[in-house]
């Protein structure tokens, strides 16, 4: 098939998107951000207060108000934060000039987050970026004052941004279970606000099949004095299609799906890997149109991405008039926490497609994994190395498990060396006699990833023409490096747990009691 | 004010079979059982329902075998529920009399019930029982409502029963298709209790322990009231699972080895040459060293227990004075009683069933124990709920004797 070149307009470099965290909240959420490892974004740290600044893992700062406050913070104060702001005016305009998505993140009700916001999103606008603002609101027990703070801070900033996501921390209770620390509360609130931040990106920077782009994203999010609904699900398996949605739809954001109901644009994107096919689509948007009412607009795009592996992901976003979203019911805390959506979906969704690893300089974990037990050295720039270099079977696995896994874990291991000996048995035959290796059950068989040979032959013909998009030649030649957090490593424990055959109660949501799968018997069990 | 005969009819949908029991209680409160129909289950895995039609089909033959066995025409029954998201909590109400009233009334104890009763549940739980456990008047412990007593703070003990909205309702609605009346649904081991303790055992302390084919029910009784229910995951099933997945020998031939040959205690003596079973012509089929298949039963039963053992209140087994009474299908594993006794350390029972006239043989089995209990429970609801005829009642009596 012959290649060609994708229109380069169309796709924003993501050297150009530059994430700033402003005030307390926002710096935590920068740091969180930098943890999860967007390495690829700028980020850019303001605050007044010169300690959490200076703590701050950002490679760039910039301290508000250096002759007003004077290192201290804006005390609660948004006139100060907003006289703050105005003395640092060029050095931000400085740091966001030439930036197409600016996202700016902040806590409402406090001096900083509240005074300044608004003059950050102004400033970004002038100088011709998309802002999308996330902020939190603040808890209730904080007091009516700064609850008025925020809502005013929050009013001016509908008008100026292009887009807002707010947070309200008193649904912060919804993320955790009751008993957990207040520590990972506010993580897991971190963590949503980055997968929110992720998956906009991943929507405008990639080209899809069905592409979705910055427009689409501006019209779902135009409704006037709205607030942003989001939610981002990722599944395995055979009946991935609906349980996709499920997680997606379990979004704190979503309220079970019940906000959509009052949305106008909803914009839909899937993300799967060469095993995607037309009927899972279909069964996927004929369910989702429960939700959304029959004349919403529904921008729907979809992507194939071969890293995906077997997984399936989706990301709802909508809007919706503020009004409508005070009335709408609570989520109940125990449905929120039984599944909860919040570990890190990054491995699943992480666009290391390959037109994506050749737009991304090659310097993914994954394929500083992958690389060397496959090919001797092979040069990720070429093509034909990096297929076979793409997982197999694990990646069905890990993305499976990362789901469950504690973002630290991901972050923090190391690449398993058992893992790998293991690929490296797999691969030992050569690409080319992949197709005699055992594959999974579940694995369709037009769906290894790793063998270039099969691939065309196997795939269902529909996805044909996925394969000339694979194959496009890089796209951004220097190759902003955007790492959408491949975090493919996780306890190899989990791992063997997952395969391990449960009998007659295959299938079954796992009977954990204490951490112990009592389906599994104490005897295999015991004897580890 | 003699009482009539009366018929209630209990259900289990347990998960290897499904039976009813028809029981008739005579004026003097005995129980006969006049039937029971049983049939093997399907579509019930770990004590909630998986496969609608089939449990359906299965407790419609279960149901037709009872009515021929009895030759009652049911129409209403006591159903009995388990499941891993049913849980028992104990909590207590408390209320402080208005300062000017210093006896207590009715409507002073019925205030102290709401509060108790007013546990903190999830969501999509429901209550299944409140049940009293006892009164509490200025510190002072009373069995009975303290009504018409002078006293400052009434408390009342609840033990709250409660599990999930949805699947509850379900089992209700499989019954209710048959079609059948619910009286009541009874959180199984609340139900075995019933037949398996008599009064002096509950005074003293004990623990029914229902280890069944899916599920393993508890009920802990101290002081003769209830002081803990639940419901672990985990039954017979499991081990028929366990030795299939140790030995990757089939189900049926995994089920016959651990009904035939297991043996849960940790006696070596028993643990001594290979199993063999043998096949209809006589030729062996099987063959299975016999240390490691009472190795993977003792050590799932052992879990099981321990588990039992952990969820019950701190020191709540020191106190137990009457002992453990084990039943359901899983209890009459060969070294069970062995292994029990050195999980909890106090006497070991298999329930002898009381006063039940009939063909006694066959009931006196512990897979029985929780439908006969229902028969029990239903009884006893019927005498608390029962309130005295008024006059009206009286007069209808004397021409129909034959209503409630």
């Amino acid at each position: 098939m012959i290649p060609y070149h994708r229109d380069p307009r169309q796709i924003i470099p993501s050297t150009a998107v530059k994430i700033i965290g402003l005030g307390g909240a926002g710096t935590n959420m920068l740091e969180r951000i930098a943890l999860d490892g967007m390495e690829g974004a700028e980020l850019l740290a303001i605050n007044t207060d010169i300690r959490t600044l200076g703590s701050c893992l950002a490679p760039e700062k910039i301290q508000l108000g250096v002759n007003l406050t004077k290192g201290l913070g804006a005390g609660g104060d948004p006139e100060l934060g907003h006289q703050a702001v105005l003395e640092a005016e060029d050095a931000i305009r400085a740091a966001v000039t030439g930036r197409r998505i600016v996202f700016l993140c902040t806590g409402l009700g406090g001096g900083t987050g509240s005074g300044a916001a608004p003059i950050v999103t102004r400033i970004a606008r002038e100088e011709g970026a998309f802002v999308v603002v996330f902020a939190t609101m603040p808890f209730a027990f904080e007091g009516r004052r700064r609850r008025d703070q925020a809502e005013t801070a929050l009013n001016e900033l509908v008008v100026l941004s292009n887009a807002l996501v707010t947070f309200d921390n008193n649904r912060m209770g919804e993320l955790v279970l009751a008993k957990q620390g207040i520590h990972d509360a506010f993580l897991a609130a971190d963590q949503m606000i980055c997968e929110s931040m992720k998956a906009v990106i991943r929507l405008v920077i990639r080209p899809g099949l069905i592409n979705v782009g910055l427009d689409d994203l501006m019209s779902a999010l135009r409704t006037n004095r709205s607030r942003c609904l989001f939610g981002s699900g990722i599944a395995t398996g055979k009946d991935r299609a609906t349980r996709a949605l499920r997680n997606a739809l379990s979004s704190p954001l979503l309220d079970q799906g019940s906000l959509l109901k009052d949305a106008r644009t909803v914009l839909v994107h899937l993300c799967g890997g060469e095993d995607l096919t037309l009927f899972e689509i279909e069964l996927l948007m004929q369910s989702l149109q429960k939700f959304v009412p029959e004349e919403a607009h529904v921008l729907f795009g979809a992507a194939v991405d071969p890293a995906m592996g077997d997984a399936l992901s989706l990301t709802l976003i909508s809007a919706l008039p503020e009004d409508s979203l005070a009335m709408a019911p609570r989520d109940s805390l125990s449905s929120a926490s039984r599944d909860k959506p919040l570990p890190d979906p990054a491995p699943g969704v992480t666009p290391s497609s390959e037109n994506e690893a050749r737009t991304v300089e090659p310097q993914l974990e994954s394929e500083d994994l992958w690389k060397p037990v496959t090919t001797p050295a092979p040069d990720a720039d070429a093509p034909a190395a990096e297929k076979p270099a793409s997982p197999p079977v694990v990646v069905a696995e890990f993305v499976a498990v990362t789901k469950e896994a504690p973002p630290e874990a991901c972050v923090e291991a190391a690449p398993d060396p058992q893992q790998t000996d293991e690929e490296a048995e797999r691969n030992a035959p050569g690409p080319g006699s992949s197709g005699g290796t055992p594959i999974p059950k579940k694995r369709p068989a037009g769906a290894t990833p790793w063998s270039v040979t099969q691939g065309p032959k196997s795939l269902q013909p529909e996805l044909a023409p996925i394969e000339s998009f694979v194959l496009t030649p890089p796209l951004e030649p220097e190759g902003p490096k955007l790492k959408l957090g491949i975090k493919p490593v996780t306890p190899q424990s989990e791992l063997s747990l997952d395969s391990t055959p449960r009998g007659r109660f295959e299938g079954e949501t796992p009977n954990v009691i204490d951490g112990e799968d009592l389906d599994l018997p104490p005897f295999l069990r015991k004897k580890k | 004010m003699a009482r009539r005969t009366k018929i209630h009819v209990g259900l289990e949908i347990g998960t290897h079979k499904t039976c009813i029991v028809v029981g008739e209680v005579k004026a003097d409160s005995a129980v006969k059982i006049l039937g029971i129909g049983e049939t093997k289950s399907a579509g019930v895995r770990k004590g909630e329902i998986h496969d609608y039609s089939q449990a359906r089909a299965c407790l419609k033959d279960a149901l037709t075998k009872a009515e021929d066995a009895s030759d009652v025409e049911i129409g209403s029954v006591f159903l009995a529920v388990t499941g891993a998201h049913i849980t028992g909590i104990n909590n207590r109400g408390t209320f402080r009399l208005p300062d000017d009233e210093p006896i207590v009334t009715a409507e002073h104890v019925e205030e102290a019930r709401t509060i108790a009763r007013e546990v903190h549940i999830p969501q999509n739980h429901v209550y299944i029982h409140p049940i009293i456990r006892n009164y509490w008047l200025d510190g002072l412990e009373h069995s009975t409502s303290p009504m018409g007593l002078f006293g400052k703070t009434v408390e009342a003990d609840f033990h709250v029963v409660h599990g999930i909205g949805s699947r509850l309702q379900n089992s209700i609605k499989l019954v209710r298709e048959m079609p059948l009346e619910v009286d009541d649904i009874v959180f199984a081991p609340i139900a075995t209790a019933q037949m398996a303790l008599d009064r002096e055992q509950r005074e003293r302390g004990a623990l029914v322990i229902d280890i069944g084919g899916g599920t393993t029910d508890y009920a802990l009784y101290l002081g003769g009231v209830i002081t803990a229910s639940g419901c672990i995951p985990v039954g017979g099933d499991h081990v028929t699972n366990d030795i299939h997945l140790v030995t990757g020998l089939p189900f049926s031939k995994a089920e016959r080895l651990k009904i035939t040959e297991g043996d849960a205690s940790a006696d070596p003596v028993r643990s001594v040459g290979t199993a063999k079973l043998t096949d209809e012509r006589g030729f062996a089929d099987v063959e299975i060293n016999r240390a490691v298949l009472n190795e993977v039963i003792r050590q799932r039963l052992e879990e099981t227990l321990r588990l039992v053992r952990q969820r019950l209140p701190d020191n709540a087994v020191a106190s137990i004075g009457a002992g453990i009474f084990l039943t359901g299908g899983t209890s009459l594993m060969r070294g069970f009683h062995e292994l029990a006794f050195e999980v909890f350390g106090r006497d070991i029972y298999r329930p002898e069933l009381p006063e039940i006239s009939g063909i006694q043989a066959s009931f006196k089995d512990p897979r029985y124990a929780t439908s006969i209990g229902l028969i029990r429970y239903a009884q006893i609801f019927d005498t608390e709920s029962a309130a005295p005829p008024g006059i009206f009642g009286r007069v209808a009596r004397m021409f129909w004797p034959f209503v409630k």
